[in-house]
């Protein structure tokens, strides 16, 4: 039994109820598997990181390179299978896991914890897709739709996201949580800040607390990367740069994984209508309709954060990540009951082309003309006239 | 010998680091290792180690503390409260206490040992130098608030908080203009006696006793406040003392005229949960938000307000989002205390629930 159109205000309300049960069956079975679940991964970054620094320390001269890959996994999966999720909120609700509530989790990343918790959870993924709203669109000055204003450095967006922001992604996200990106583009960019979200300042910040958040953030990485343990390494009688390098190896590798994974999970078009939130049924709709999976194993998914599941992860953000792979074909079914948008790439190569693709198309002017794909809710709303 | 190390280090990393900068390096060196070798500083709880016992009465201790990274800094007048599993049942006692000094890195209280207190008793037996407690960041509306002619009157340890503005002012260059007025039983059982006797030539310090043969001709009963104290209804009061003495005062204030407005009471009492919960809660609603150490009371015509909206109409700000249960933002837990809608286990989502009980406190 399937439904040929959404539109009615009533289906939009059986779609809310749909994905609400969803919600609550999983819910109602959280428990141990959960905490358990969070403290492997734990137990497993440590590990790796043991055998990364412990390579990186023994071998000699570029045999170090052999731990990289272990130092890179550990800092992966503690910024975001663990990182990412935790800040979510996803465990929140355990106890005896202070070390995993959200509040209170420190994060092995540069980036300012509560400013991305606002940012983050509370406007990227409220107003996912949303011109001048959602600061994900641009990630620093992207253009992505032909909505934004070009000006000429958008002519050369592929080659800087490629070549310098996505080496060091992780250290632009203080940038645009704390609103360092605004004043660059209030500086360098003729119009400004028009057609990009805007740094909101919820904690009512001074500039140097901003600043001082900022640098704190990315010093404790540094500090600990490129400060203690070259230093260990040296006083041990290995090599300083030996470890700093294989540590900046790790650092430049784990940055340009997650600029890669997080870029390719979502559709910057179509724009969503920014009064989605008005009804819960719209809103998950809107959420469905900018956000994009692409498949791979459960190991992967643990890699890439579960972000390949984003479409689950933007419909139930403070879910335990664990459980998106199940969530994903309870989600189908509704989305075929009621003919919605759910959309997949099927690998995360075509992911990364496709979104390349996007860069290149709208680092030119006369992409401007090229007319606005609209939004399924858009679509359903004038079928209904 | 590893403790004593840390008794000695702990006061000197707190000076020499702040509490700002232990608070970063702690929180992100936080692991399994760190918080079983130091869990004074690696710990996630406000805590307080004993670094010094004062006798200061027969009856009466001054403990001083020194607060480790979580404590925000104290304003003279304000309490902290204090958690002890006295009897190791899991479920443990909390007390308030008010910081009868403040120091640099230490805070004190001074704790008057009652017969059948639990809290002080246990203090007074087993508080010693070296000894951990859980203690609350310092909370309190009793604070001094820049008046110029201020009169305190206290009776029996009410005089704690009293005394902390009062010596406050010692290191202020612009001083108000102070009267003191304590009410005791006897000398000997006087707290801070020399401490008042001292200064009592600067200000007018009235010790009143009620169990005294040869009082002294200064003393005032609490009846007779308007012939020590003419300009009293200029003056901004600061009220505390045992319960009894509050109502007398109170009401002598009301005869003779005096505007209510201009006074402080302090009264405290320990955060306790309140076990039933009502489908919908009427009445006042006082919330307690323990990371941001901010307090403030959800008016009983506001009850049909979300908890976020409620705390936004008093200008507490929660993180948030959608307002509307969906993404999470908001989410945070419930130490105590009962809430209706959107809950899972003892998270809640201030956007989603409304305050079901007189008393909530909220991480
Ligand atoms: S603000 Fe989004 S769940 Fe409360």
């Amino acid at each position: 039994m399937s439904h040929s159109s959404t539109s009615s205000e009533q289906n939009y309300d059986e779609i809310h109820q749909a994905f609400e049960d969803i919600k609550t069956k999983h819910r109602d079975d959280l428990g141990e598997k959960d905490i358990r679940y969070i403290k492997k991964i734990r137990r497993y970054s440590r590990i790796f990181e043991v055998i990364g620094r412990g390579l990186i320390w023994i071998m000699p001269g570029p045999l170090a390179l052999i731990g990289v890959p272990f130092l890179f996994l550990h800092r992966n999966l503690e910024a975001i299978e663990i990182g990412h999720n935790v800040l979510h909120g996803q465990y929140d609700s355990f106890e005896g896991i202070p070390q995993f509530h959200s509040k209170k989790f420190r994060w092995k990343a540069p980036i300012d914890e509560a400013a991305w918790r606002q940012e983050h959870n509370g406007i990227h993924h409220v107003h996912t897709n949303v011109y001048e709203k959602d600061p994900d669109l641009n990630h620093g000055f992207l253009r992505t739709n032909a909505q934004v204003p070009h000006n000429k450095w958008h002519y050369f967006q592929v080659p800087i996201y490629l070549f310098f922001v996505y080496p060091a992604m992780l250290y632009n996200f203080n940038a645009q949580n704390l609103g360092a990106n605004d004043k660059f583009r209030e500086r360098r960019f003729p119009l400004g800040n028009k057609g990009y979200a805007t740094f909101e300042n919820t904690e009512e910040l001074t500039e140097d607390a901003a600043k001082k958040r900022h640098q704190r953030a990315v010093w404790r990485v540094w500090a600990k990367e490129y400060g203690v343990f070259p230093l260990l390494a040296l006083l041990t009688g290995s090599g300083f740069f030996k470890v700093f390098l294989a540590n900046m190896l790790a650092d430049v590798l784990n940055n340009y994984w997650i600029a890669l994974t997080i870029q390719a999970t979502h559709l910057t078009e179509p724009l969503q209508p920014e009064d989605a939130l008005k009804s819960k049924g719209k809103w998950y709709v809107s959420q469905l309709d900018s956000s994009v999976n692409f498949k791979g194993t459960r190991k992967q998914s643990i890699l890439w954060g579960h972000l390949n599941y984003q479409v689950e992860h933007h419909l139930y953000p403070d879910l335990p990540s664990h459980r998106y792979p199940d969530i994903a074909i309870e989600v189908q079914e509704v989305c075929k009951k009621y003919n919605l948008p759910y959309k997949t790439n099927k690998n995360w190569w075509q992911a990364i082309s496709n979104y390349i693709g996007l860069l290149w198309r709208f680092s030119f002017k006369r992409s401007a003309s090229v007319p606005l794909e609209p939004s399924f809710l858009e679509k359903e709303a004038s079928n209904a006239k | 010998m590893l403790n004593n190390m840390k008794n000695t280090l702990h006061p000197w990393v707190i000076k020499k680091i702040g509490r700002d900068w232990l608070e970063y390096v702690a929180s992100n060196t936080m692991n399994v290792a760190t918080e079983a070798f130091d869990p004074f500083i690696w710990t996630y709880d406000c805590k307080a180690k004993i670094v010094e016992v004062r006798q200061e009465t027969a009856d009466t201790k001054t403990f001083v503390l020194l607060p480790n990274q979580h404590f925000k800094q104290p304003l003279p007048g304000q309490h902290i409260e204090l958690t002890v599993d006295i009897d190791n049942t899991g479920t443990p006692v909390a007390r308030c206490y008010t910081l009868s000094e403040i120091q640099q890195d230490t805070v004190s209280i001074t704790v008057k040992q009652n017969p059948d207190g639990k809290m002080s008793n246990w203090l007074h037996k087993y508080g010693r130098e070296g000894m951990i407690l859980d203690i609350s960041s310092p909370r309190g509306q009793f604070v001094y608030r820049d008046q110029e002619k201020i009169l305190f009157i206290s009776a029996g340890s009410g005089i704690t908080p009293c005394y902390s503005i009062y010596k406050a002012f010692e290191t202020q260059i612009n001083q108000p203009d102070v009267a003191f007025y304590y009410r005791s039983r006897t000398p000997d059982e006087t707290i801070f006696r020399q401490q008042l006797e001292q200064t009592k030539n600067d200000n007018s310090v009235d010790i009143s006793y009620s169990r005294h043969s040869e009082e002294e001709k200064t003393s005032y009963l609490p009846s007779q406040l308007i012939e020590a104290y003419p300009d009293i209804k200029e003056r901004h009061i600061y009220l505390c003392g045992p319960e009894p003495f509050k109502n007398d005062v109170l009401s002598y204030l009301d005869d003779i005229g005096y505007d209510l407005n201009n006074l402080e009471v302090e009264h405290f009492a320990p955060l306790q949960a309140t076990s039933q919960s009502v489908d919908s809660f009427t009445g006042e609603v006082s919330v307690l938000l323990k990371s941001k150490n901010i307090r403030f009371v959800i008016d009983a015509k506001d009850n049909d307000k979300t908890l976020l909206e409620a705390a936004e109409a008093n200008g507490v700000q929660f993180e948030h989002g959608c307002r509307s249960g969906m993404c999470g933002t908001c989410r945070t837990n419930l130490v105590s205390g009962e809430v209706n809608g959107q809950q899972l286990g003892k998270s809640i989502y201030p956007c989603a629930t409304y305050p079901a009980s007189a008393e909530l406190v909220i991480e």
